[in-house]
């Protein structure tokens, strides 16, 4: 089972080896459309996987479709997990009631946002001025109310109910619609596809790392820092932190996993990136203008379940290992 | 009594979610579209150049009055006011485009297609009809097939093992990739032509029904098959794991020794308590449905909602695709509460703290 699971694993490495590769040689400019040979059979001596129905070669197709999918999944899928860790594991550590703010400060902070807001009209021309005013002023206040007897009293945030409910506002449509709709309404770049990709996929990690925070916060070494008197940042950075992130770790691929499928999908349904920029979802969708063109479907059918397939069993192989190894939160 | 609060509790929270999201989504369209869509539609309407500025001015604005965004977006805004220099809050009562919106919406008029000018309700509906049947029987039918299977597989464990990898590999199969596939494979006069390539095929020239009814199921083979491969590993991974948990509990050595069956101790007594883990996953299935039906639709050129909201988006019709969007939410409020309810069916002792 062992020996299986490292040829599995090996098989997985190489493909991902390989299309790292692919995506660093890619030519970054696409050779012209042969208009002469358009949707040619493979083992062609030319092109040897054939072309598309507008005459594209087929494997450059397939190599700068390969660079841009790791340009969309790799900097969204960590950038979401980076995002959804930081806000699991707030939520999960300061709850509702263990982050408290002073009367006198959250009194300031409103004062401050509702002064900025109606005093932005007037002072439109110098509002970097507006804005080092009102901070400085509030903070004067804030440390004036403060030190009064109504202002001292403690306000617990519910930190946890806010990053629940916008995990809520998320999950509300199901995450292919979410996407398809916005990037239809805003037609987005490559930077604002990973941009809507990430402030929309971080849910589940935020999720999974609440659940492995929650179950750390009662361990005794986090009550020993806080008897201590640690500030509670450092808490969550140098004691919670180290326990939880093998379970970021091992969502990662599966995030890279995710994220490949629906960003194929998107340029499959034509809303994805914009057209000038290849990608196996579009290549998969120049099929449709050739229905017995199985090459054009085999090839980036291939490509994308290899790529899938292989984050997928490398996440098996290390959560089994890490299971066993690091996790001391079970 | 107490369930019924705790219903109406978790309802309102999840369409205040619904609602909130879907606010934002109407307000970003409105952004974006405004002025490029009334702007497209005057570049097509005059294409030669004897129109004056004056006769265009008023067909723009006559353009922004049929379309509805000849007054401000939303109660509030942040803009310069005409004749003035620097920008300042105004503040724009009742007779804005969201308000209009939101009340119209809860009158149940979704609006009207840019495209097509047909009510985007009566676009819903008709696609309804399609889509309900095909979404309904995939999610039965996948549901149904992964309780057989992890009761077939309980029951042989020699088979585990090469059928979980195989589940594996099927799970990391995009859902468009899998239904092109199928397309290549039987629907293809160079393999087999065994199944129609797309659409419907015409129902009316049957005139029984029991003809029209298989002429439609021979239609939905193929993108039934596709919706039922995509569900159905990931939910069968689930259960087999649960089912696997609760084999070792003494309850199934107790039945063991009485001399249950093995297929009759999974299907009577493990099933049930291994279902708790799953039901998440259940009820997520009719909503993941629904977003797949958009693929496998627009593939197999089915008539159905997820056509409808694939090529509102490629065509950018936004109140269709707000339609389609919302339909899609209901969907999901329907299934969270189905979900709740199911949760106490299954284990009564599940407190209910919302």
């Amino acid at each position: 089972m062992k020996r299986r699971l490292q040829r599995i694993n090996l098989i997985a490495l190489g493909w991902l080896f390989l299309l790292l590769l692919g995506a660093t040689i890619a030519p970054t400019s696409s050779p012209p459309p042969n208009l002469l040979l358009t949707t040619v059979a493979p083992f062609h001596s030319v092109h040897w996987l054939g072309t598309d129905p507008v005459g594209r070669d087929v494997w450059a197709s397939l190599l700068a479709g390969a660079r841009a999918t790791l340009q969309i999944s790799l900097p969204a899928a960590l950038l979401s997990n980076i995002l959804g860790g930081t806000l699991g594991a707030i939520a999960g550590y300061f709850g509702n009631n263990r982050l408290r703010i002073a009367y006198g400060w959250f009194a300031a902070l409103v004062l401050m946002v509702s002064g900025i807001c109606a005093l932005m009209g007037p002072l439109w021309q110098s509002l970097g001025l507006l804005v080092v005013g009102a901070v400085g002023l509030s903070a004067g206040l804030g440390w004036l109310l403060s030190s009064s007897r109504w202002g001292s009293n403690l306000l617990s945030v519910p930190l946890d109910d806010m990053i629940q409910a916008l995990i809520a506002l998320l999950d509300s449509i199901p995450l292919l619609m979410l996407i398809l709709t916005v990037a239809a309404i805003q037609q987005p770049s490559l930077s604002g596809l990973i941009a809507l990709l990430t402030i929309t996929c971080w849910t589940t990690p935020a999720r999974l790392l609440r659940a492995a925070t929650l179950r750390t916060v009662p361990l005794q070494f986090v009550m020993a820092a806080e008897a201590a008197g640690l500030p509670p940042l450092r808490i969550v950075r140098k004691h919670i932190w180290p326990t939880i992130w093998p379970v970021l770790l091992a969502r990662i691929p599966l995030s890279i996993a995710l994220i490949i499928g629906l960003e194929t999908t998107l340029s499959f349904l034509g809303v994805g990136l914009p057209p000038e920029v290849a990608s196996w979802g579009r290549l998969l969708a120049s099929s449709r203008l050739a229905p017995t063109a199985w090459w054009l479907i085999v090839c980036p059918g291939t490509a994308i379940f290899l790529t899938i397939w292989s984050l997928q069993a490398l996440t098996k192989a290390k959560s089994s290992t890490l299971l066993a190894s690091t996790d001391v939160t079970k | 009594m107490k369930l019924s609060r705790y219903l109406l509790l978790r309802l309102g929270r999840t369409s205040l979610a619904a609602w909130a999201i879907i606010s934002c989504i109407f307000l970003l369209s409105r952004l974006a579209s405004g002025d490029a869509l009334i702007r497209s539609v005057l570049d097509e309407a005059f294409t030669q150049p004897t129109i004056t500025a004056t006769e265009r001015a008023e067909t723009e604005a006559l353009l922004r009055h049929r379309f509805g965004v000849d007054v401000p977006l939303f109660y509030l805004s942040f803009s310069t006011p005409p004749g003035a220099t620097a920008p300042a809050w105004q503040w724009h009562g009742m007779t804005n485009q969201y308000h209009r919106w939101l009340e119209s919406l809860l009158h149940g008029n979704l609006g009207y297609s840019y495209r097509e000018g047909a009510a985007v309700a009566d676009l819903l509906k008709s696609a309804l009809q399609y889509t309900l049947p095909l979404t309904f029987l995939a999610a039965i039918l996948a549901v149904a097939l992964t309780f057989e299977f992890c009761i077939w597989l309980g029951s042989h464990p020699a088979w585990r093992s090469p059928i979980l990898s195989t589940l594996y590999v099927v799970q990391s199969i995009p859902l468009f990739v899998i239904a092109l596939v199928l397309l290549l494979l039987f629907a293809n006069p160079d393999v087999f032509t065994w199944f129609p390539a797309y659409g419907l095929g015409s129902i009316d020239s049957f005139s029984p029904w029991t003809g029209a009814l298989g002429q439609y199921l021979y239609h939905l083979v193929l993108p039934l098959l596709s919706l039922i491969l995509v569900s159905v590993p990931s939910l069968a991974i689930q259960l087999n794991a649960s089912i696997q948990m609760e084999a070792h509990a003494l309850y199934v050595a107790t039945a063991r020794a009485k001399g249950v069956a093995p297929r009759a101790v999974v299907r009577r007594h493990i099933v049930r308590n291994a279902l708790l883990p799953v039901l998440p996953l259940l009820t997520e299935l009719v909503p993941n449905v629904v977003a797949g039906s958009v693929v496998v639709e627009m593939i197999f050129a089915l008539p159905g909602m997820g056509r409808l909201l694939a090529e509102a988006a490629s065509a950018q019709d936004y109140p269709v695709l707000l339609g389609a969007v919302l339909l899609v939410s209901l969907a999901r409020l329907f299934s969270q509460l189905l979900a709740d309810l199911l949760y106490q069916w299954i284990d009564p002792r599940i407190r209910l703290s919302a």
